[in-house]
This record gives structure tokens, sequence and C-alpha cells, in this order.
């Protein structure tokens, strides 16, 4: 019960902390207009170079982006704590810190799956692609996974960001190297076999598969291995970072770095 | 005709508080300051934080645009003709901010130089000379990021004296210098008058005015409160007398109650290691001492003294008074 | 003449601290290769007959934008963090002399991110780098840098204004690639675009410098790209007067 509650809680705290950085001036341009940009840069280089089509450029890029806010809105909640000093108060409080930590996800992963599924929305208007009535609701749900997959991944790069300084770099090189490896916008059987290995184990590759085959008409049925591979990839994700957060808690205690300004 | 010259300068700040409904309140930071600067003067002004000096200073080096009222420099307005203005202008503000971080103290200053048209042939020659004159000779090929609060401070004064101006501006020049480099500086200013500049520096250090300044201005909450050299300010209060009493751990409302004695002019506490130290301005005629003492509520007393006023006390009296 | 030499030590000055930073500049030039190489998987696996040599092109230039775009908006806003911004607005030269080396100096950058991207398409995907005409390609380069650093200019003094102008820079990365047609041949964009992407320098830059490494006609395009970069220095300082007198009435050059 106390679990449930610290979990809705901590979650609307975490929606709190993330819009105190996150202004219209900064959210509109980077996470409205930049989506639907990316979507439309990659579907015209691949009509450029002969590749693929509008559809597969479209939800590829429209997914592969939810990286930004994922990616950056957890290092802000979990950076943005060590800056203002409470991250040790948490720590050291009685409450558990599962539930209290993963309710902060919460926020994170919704506002991704948002990002994506509206830059989807507006770039299938754009591109002219016809997005079937009935994959909608399978759809959404695959764009939910997905998001909740990098946010796991968020999570790790946010512990990572407690110790490295330059830690807005480390998030871009992550957003750059999701941008190659998941099958975005190269068709994995065009890369090489050790890149397509690697894309196996990332977020957003399951996703992207499964979302093109519902666009292109397949049932809900017909992907539920390949969401199910997304989902237990964001909880492994998820149970690193947090493990991760606590063995840096942990050091930092040793060694007092804990609040490092 | 003045070198300076401020008319009736009025600068009102816009500010919001609060967050979800905001309210704009305007404040008024100089409300009406005139003075006058004549050629090879070192003017002072003098007042405690927030009144309005840095305001004032910015106004004058075409940093800020009065609200209303008007200022020449060499007369040139500094709204209308900013750019005469600046030509002819140093001014040093110091800080920690205020220079190129990856640049060294050498490249800073040939970056202003070329700034300020300093011609190419003299560069080299003139920097190195103030770089002696502020003691970076040596240091000035490292990093400026690794120098210290007082270094930075040093190229400041050298950056503002790069073109020879025949003016200079100076606001708060030996705040956070440790007293050697701030006893240097002061000479360092001192000399440029003496090489016939004219010079305005702003402070809140009594001493350093009075040491410093041929004539100060003490603004106050905007305003000028008094004018004139520091034997003329001393004057205002030469004819009173001072009474000072040593308290351990003075009782809540004993200046409030001392303040109200008749005849007293102004009230204030020093701390002073182990104990305060009240201060009393009286006139010199009324003999106070006993009366004070019968307003402090039995608490533990030192030592009583009665002596003649400085400028400190001056200046704490006009201060003072608008509270 | 006295205001070339000020914008010519006022880029030198300028330069060197920006080139400084090593991590930042490291980033700079890192960022763009990611696209870099979406872009020469995406030609390998594709049907066009397109060079990837284009391709690599395209790419090298997009990084040089980059270099630009992210930064030239931020401009007085990084002097005004460094608490500069009063020091160089009270010195006599008009400020347009000050801005705009600043922002050439930051486009200037991307030219390692030009060098960068061209030897990684060397000798990760063995793109070969033979130019048709080289001293054409070189004075390409130097007018695009010179044109891009106009545009970062022009962006510098609209978004004095605003806080986060980081924001707004970045807003400009994506969509100028897109219709300056680095890696998309224009033809391929819808009618009504076109006129957009000519007022863009960036367009004729990338062209210039495509038809004097493939063997095309590069002045006319240069003569367009280096004409528009005096049309945007132009606007520029009109502009800049208003924008520093507002600045000076609402005392806003200082973060104090």
């Amino acid at each position: 019960m106390t679990a449930a509650r610290i979990f809705a809680v901590g979650g609307l705290m975490s929606y709190r902390a993330l819009f105190y950085w996150l202004t219209p001036m900064i959210y509109i341009p980077s996470l409205v207009v930049a989506p639907i940009f990316q979507i439309l840069l990659m579907a015209y280089i691949g009509r450029s170079a002969g590749l693929a089509s509008d559809e597969f450029f479209l939800v590829g890029n429209a997914i592969q982006y939810a990286a930004v806010p994922c990616l950056f809105a957890m290092m802000h909640l979990v950076g943005g704590e060590k800056f203002q000093n409470t991250l040790g108060a948490i720590l050291v409080s009685p409450a558990p810190r599962l539930p209290l930590f993963f309710g902060r996800a919460v926020p994170v992963v919704l506002n991704g799956a948002f990002v994506a599924a509206f830059s989807l929305l507006v770039g299938s208007l754009i591109l002219g692609v016809e997005i079937p009535g009935g994959s909608i609701p399978p759809l959404a749900l695959v764009i939910l996974v997905a998001a909740f997959s990098c946010t796991g991944l968020g999570l790790i790069n946010a512990a990572l960001a407690l110790r490295i300084r330059e830690s807005a770099v480390l998030s871009n090189v992550l957003f750059g190297f999701l941008l190659i490896f998941t099958g975005a916008n190269v068709p994995l059987s065009d890369l090489p076999d050790w890149m397509q290995t690697i894309s196996q184990w990332i977020p957003f590759t399951h996703a992207i598969e499964a979302a093109r085959e519902l666009v292109d008409g397949a049932s809900a049925s017909s992907v539920l291995d390949l969401v199910g591979r997304e989902l237990a990839l964001g909880a492994a994700y998820l149970a690193a970072g947090y493990l991760l957060l606590r063995f840096f808690e942990n050091q930092g205690r040793r060694h007092a770095t804990l609040e490092r300004s | 005709m003045s070198v300076v010259e401020a008319i009736d300068l009025h600068r009102t700040y816009r500010t919001s508080t609060g967050t979800i409904r905001r309210k704009w309140i305007d404040v008024e930071a100089v409300r009406g300051v005139s003075f006058a600067i004549e050629k090879g003067e070192l003017f002072g002004l003098l007042g405690p934080n927030g009144a309005g000096k840095t305001t004032t200073i910015k106004m004058l080096i075409t940093l800020l645009i009065p609200t209303s009222g008007t200022a020449k420099v060499l007369g040139h307005d500094v709204v209308k003709d900013a750019r005469e203005v600046r030509k002819r202008i140093g001014y040093v503000f110091g800080g920690e901010r205020g220079v190129y971080e990856r640049l060294s103290g050498y490249d800073n200053l040939r970056y202003f130089a070329e700034l300020y048209g300093v011609p190419p042939g003299e560069q080299k020659q003139r920097i190195a000379s103030l770089l002696e004159l502020v003691g970076l000779t040596g240091r000035e090929q490292e990093r400026t990021e690794g120098y210290s609060r007082g270094m930075k401070q040093r190229l400041h004064v050298a950056r503002g004296l790069l073109h020879d101006p025949p003016v200079v501006f100076l606001d708060e020049p030996t705040i956070g210098l440790d007293p050697v480099g701030a006893r240097e500086l002061r000479a360092t200013i001192a000399s440029l008058v003496d090489a016939g500049k004219t010079v305005l520096l702003t402070t809140h250090y009594m001493f350093e005015a009075d040491a410093l300044c041929d004539r100060i201005a003490v603004i106050n909450k905007g305003e000028i409160v008094a004018h004139g050299t520091p034997a003329q300010l001393k004057q205002n209060v030469a004819e009173g007398a001072v009474v000072e009493v040593e308290i351990f751990g003075i009782p809540e409302g004993t200046v409030e109650r001392v303040r109200e004695l008749p005849g007293v002019n102004a009230v204030s506490v020093e701390e002073r290691e182990q104990a305060q130290v009240l201060i009393v301005q009286t006139p010199a005629d009324i003999e106070l001492t006993h009366a004070i003492l019968g307003r402090l509520d039995g608490a533990n007393v030192g030592r009583v003294s009665r002596r003649e006023p400085t400028l400190e006390d001056a200046y704490v009296a006009l201060v003072s008074s608008g509270e | 003449m006295k205001a070339l030499r000020i914008m010519a030590f006022g880029w030198y000055f300028q330069f060197k601290a920006i080139s400084r930073s090593p991590f930042e500049g490291l980033f700079q030039i890192i960022w763009p290769l990611f696209f870099a190489t979406v872009a020469f998987l995406m030609f390998r696996a594709g049907t066009d007959p397109k060079t990837l040599l284009y391709a690599s092109l395209g790419a090298a230039v997009m990084g040089m934008w980059s270099a630009t775009s992210t930064t030239a908006g931020g401009a007085m806003q990084r002097e005004r963090w460094h608490g500069t911004l009063e020091a160089l607005v009270a010195s006599p030269p008009h400020f347009s002399l000050i801005l705009l080396p600043i922002t050439l100096a930051m486009s200037t950058i991307g030219i390692y991110c030009l060098v960068a991207t061209l030897l990684f398409g060397r000798f990760v995907f063995g793109i070969d780098l033979t130019v048709e005409h080289k001293v054409a390609f070189g004075v390409s380069i130097v007018g695009t840098v010179l044109s891009f650093g106009a545009l970062g200019f022009l962006f510098a003094v609209s978004f004095v204004r605003f806080r986060a102008a980081w924001a707004l820079g970045n807003l400009f990365e994506y969509p100028v690639w897109l219709i300056g047609g680095f890696l998309v041949p224009l033809v391929l964009l819808p009618d009504w675009v076109r006129p957009i992407s000519w007022v863009l320098a960036p367009t004729w830059g990338m062209n210039a410098i495509r038809e004097s490494a493939l063997g095309g006609t590069p002045w006319p395009d240069l003569a367009l790209c280096l004409a528009l970069g005096v049309a945007y220095v132009t606007l520029g300082v009109l502009a800049l007067d208003r924008v520093l007198g507002a600045a000076r009435k609402r005392a806003t050059l200082s973060l104090t």
C-alpha cells in the first residue's frame, strides 16, 4: 500500500521536477518541431538514396527520437536532485527505494511516448503515410513500451552522469548510437553482422520492427513477442540502472563524493 | 567646462515578483543625482551597498540609458554621443568575470588594445608598461583562468588604461583585494591623477575616500546626501561629540531608546571582538553620557569614552539618517 | 582599413578562445559523424547511383552547419556569462565589428568538422576523395564559412532576448540540412520549398563545394552564397542598434 502511494507521489514530484526546466521555449523546438524535421529529413534522404519507403523512415525516426526526452529527462531528474542537494536526503530516507525511483520514471516514459506518438501522427500527415485504424491501439502500446525501454537506458545514463562531468555529451552520443544501430534509418539486413548483433540488445530495435509491421497491417498478436522482448530489455536496463545508482551511492558515501557541485 | 557632468540623473528598474502571477514593480535606483567633476580631480562617490553607485557609473560610461536627466563626459552626451564618450574613457569594474579565461592575460590586453584603437606600433610598449604598473609582469602569458581574483582585478585595471584615456572610472576597485594589493592599487590610482587624468572612484570604504579623494559625494538610496572635500564633510560633524559605550550583549531596543533622547544626532553599533560598541553622536555642548547609560537597562557596560568625530561618523550620520 | 583590422584581430582572438575548449570542440566534431555514418550506410544500401563522395560532401557540410547553428545563436549570451559583454559594448567600435568576428570564429570551427567527416568517410568507408577543381574547392569552403558566419551573426542578433537561445539555434539544424539540399537534390523537395532554399546561403555554398569537387561550375553558386551573406550582415547590422539600445534601456547587458 505504502509502496504504491510512494510510487504515485514520487511520480507527481517528478512531473514538477521535469517541467521546471522544460519551459515551452525549450519544449516546443526540441520535442515538437525537431522530431518532425528529423522524420522529414531522413525520409527525403531515403528518397535521395533510393532506399526503403517513407513509412520506413517515419516509424523508425518517430520512435528513435523518443531517446531525447527519455535520456535527457532522466538525467535531469537524477542530476537535478544532485544539484539541489536533495539526493543525499532521499537516499537516506527510510522510504523503500524501488517504488520511489520507479514512480519518478513514469512521467518520463509518458512524456517520451507522447513525443513519439505526436511526431508519428504529424509526420504521417505530411508524408501522406496511411496508418490503419485498427493498428492504432497496439501502436500506442508499442510506443509506450519503447519509451519505457529507453527510460531504462536513461537511468543507467543518469547514474553514470553522477560520475562524469560532461554528461550532456554522453546523452548525445547515446542518441547518435541509437540513430545508427536500431535500424531506424537503415534496414537491419543491410547492416554488417556485428552491428546487427548489437542492435538486438539495445532499446528501440524490436519496437521499431513491431511498429513497422503494425503500420503494414499486421495483427497485434503477431508482434507480441517483439514487444515482449523490448519490455524485457527495458526492465533489465531499469534494474541495471537502479543497481548502478545504489553502487554509486555507496561509493559516494565512502568517498564523500555524493554531492559534487 | 567640467570634465564629467551629471545633471539630475534618474534610473528606474523594472523587476517582477512571484512566478505564477507576476507583478511588475518599478524600483528607482537613482533619484536625481547631480555633480560635476573638474579636470585633474579624483572624485569619490561614496555610499553603502545598493545606494546606486554602480548604476550611476554605468550611466556615465554609456552602458545604461538614464530614465531621465542627462550626463556629459568631455562635452559629449552619454546617450547621443556614446561613441565619442567611449573613445575617451577607461573603466575598471573588476570582479571574477569579465576576462576571456582561455586566453592569456597578454592576449586579453591585445584584443582590447585593438578594439580601443591603440596604434599598432605602440601596443607592445604600452602593454608592457601597464603590466609593470599593475604588477603582472611575468604572468601575462598564462591563461587567465589560472589567475587569482586579485590578479584578474589588476588585469582589469591594465585594460582600462590601454588607450591612455583622459578620464577613468573605477567601480569599487579594491573589493576582494588583500590589504597589500589594495594599498598598491590605491597608490596607482593616485598616480593616475598625478599624471593629469580625471578619475571617478566609487567605494563604500570611508577611509579610502578620505585618503584618496579631492572631493566626495555621499550617495544613499539613490540620492546625493552630501558633497564636498573630506575636510568640509568632517566640518558637518565637527561641532559635535561622540560618546562610545562598550556593552557586552546589547539588549533589544536599546538603539531606539537612545535615539529618542533629545539632542542625539545619530546612533550606531559597531561589533568589536567580544563586545559591541554603541556610538552616539551628540552636539558638543550637551552632556548626555548619564542619560545614555540610563537607557541601557542594566546591561553589562565596559568602557565609556567621549571623543571628537571623524569622517567615518559623518558618513554614518549621513547614510543612517534615511532610516 | 581600421574596421577590417578590428574584425581580423577579433576573429583571431575569439577563435583562439573557442578552439581551446577541448571537450566542447571534440563533441562538435563527433556529433555530425553519427549522421554522416547513417548517410553513408543509407547511400551504400540504396539503389540510387549517386556516388558516396556526394554523401561525404553533404555530410561534411552538415557538420559545418552544426558547428554554427548550435553555437552562434547564443553568442551574446555566452559573452554575458563570461562577463565580457559589457566590456565589449562599452568599447568604441560599432558592435557589429565585434559580434561578426565572434560568429565567424564559430563557423570557422566548422572546418574541423568538414575535415573530420571527409577523413572519416575516407578511412572508415573507403570513400575516395578526388577533388576536380582543388582551388575552387578551397575557395568554396572559405566562402561557405564566411556565409555561415554571416547567418550566425543574424541569429545572434535575433536571439538576444531569448535566454534559451541555444534551443532556438538547435531548431535550425535539421531544417537547413534538409532545405539546403546537402544530401537531398532540391528537385525532390516540394515546389513551394524551393524559394526558401534559394534564399539560404548554405544551399549555394553546398552547391559550390559540390561542383568544385565533382567537376562543375562553382563560381555562380559561390557568388550567390557570398551575396546572401552580405545581405544577412546588412540585416543584422540594422537590427543591432535597436537591440543594443533596448538592452541599455532595460539593463540586460550584465547578469546582475
